[in-house]
């Protein structure tokens, strides 16, 4: 099967974008998912945070596919389209708490250039989140940054407007 | 530069065990179960190594690739001058694709799509891509995190899993 918007030859069943992409490649699609759902399922950063910080990654990379998106754990958690559309103006915005703003001033210096992050930062975010807080951020913004970029270059489509799914499954965008 | 008020133990990343376990899990499966040759995968991961500055990266050479023919002297191709270097044509492919990948992923011409497609299957294309979005993200880490001044060139297992097994 050929899905319509990706630049390879053929795909995998699967219900959605991304799995017929990585579903290519079940035997590494499945710890994919197993690693990346750990931040949500295990509660290793607030939902919110996790929620901000990776549609601030998208903004950042360009992927309009990660932006359309809103996990549900975060809108339970207390997310509000208010705070989504004030994230690329958010040092000057009103919306967002202190440790917000230490966990999306540590995620676009990681993205835009890590060697800036110094002890300052990152003791910043450790004030707010502990040092595993820390090393659990520094873990989900490599896989925000790196899988934004991999939907990017393969285009794996966007779904056609915002769209809440109930999980934080990265393959849950069209479901 | 400011002394921390919260300092990083040396093996930080064992301050979240189970995050750590899944990502052995899913990169010791991509180098030592892929269908991509290893010193291909190590090429990509010593183009991004380069181009993030991870120091820790970019010294560290897996053994499988080595194995697999990539030796010292072919790693020093992977840089400026790799177009017209002795790597080839497939090897060339890919590093135009790590640095599309990190500067404009958006990017990819048709031109390097027809020419990635020569050179690999599709599924081969996906996991060479997660394999670049994992060394991108780790090295990223391992900046952000403090790499370990002057470490010279070092030759390591490929990482690689098994069920059971206890991670490095």
């Amino acid at each position: 099967m050929t899905d319509p918007s990706s630049w390879l030859p053929d795909t995998a069943p699967g219900a959605t974008p991304l799995e017929r992409v990585f579903g290519l490649r079940p035997d590494l699609y499945d710890p994919f998912r197993d690693f990346y759902s750990l931040f949500w399922t295990r509660g290793l950063l607030d939902p919110v945070v996790l929620e901000l910080c990776r549609l601030r990654v998208a903004q950042l990379v360009g992927n309009e596919s990660e932006q359309r998106v809103r996990y549900r754990p975060a809108l339970d958690a207390g997310l509000d389209e208010d705070q989504v559309a004030a994230l690329r103006s958010w040092p000057h915005a009103a919306a967002f708490t202190d440790a917000q703003r230490a966990a999306l001033s540590f995620a676009e210096q990681f993205v835009i250039d890590p060697h800036g992050i110094d002890n300052e930062l990152r003791d910043q975010v450790a004030d707010h989140f502990t040092v595993p807080g820390l090393v659990a951020l520094c873990e989900v913004l490599a896989l925000f940054e790196g899988f934004c970029r991999f939907r990017t270059i393969l285009d794996v489509p966007a779904p056609p407007s915002v769209t809440i799914v109930a999980g934080p499954m990265p393959d849950a965008a069209l479901t | 530069m400011s002394t921390s008020r919260h300092p990083l133990r040396g093996d930080v990343l064992g301050e979240q065990p189970e995050a750590m376990a899944a990502f052995w899990r899913l990169y010791g499966l991509l180098w030592s179960h892929g269908t991509v040759d290893q010193s291909i995968k190590e090429i990509a991961r010593l183009r991004n190594a380069r181009t993030t500055d991870c120091a820790y990266c970019r010294n560290v050479r897996f053994a499988g690739a080595r194995d697999d023919g990539l030796t010292e002297d072919r790693v020093a191709l992977i840089e400026d001058g790799y177009e017209t270097s002795t790597l080839t044509e497939r090897e060339k492919a890919v590093i135009r694709y790590v640095d599309t990948f990190l500067h404009d992923p958006a990017g990819l011409t048709d031109t390097q799509r027809a020419e990635l497609l020569e050179h690999f299957t599709p599924g081969q294309l996906v996991e060479l891509t997660a394999g670049v979005a994992l060394f991108l993200g780790f090295s990223k880490i391992a900046v952000a995190l403090g790499p370990p001044p002057g470490m010279p060139t070092l030759v390591v297992p490929t990482p690689d899993w098994a069920p059971g097994e206890a991670q490095p």
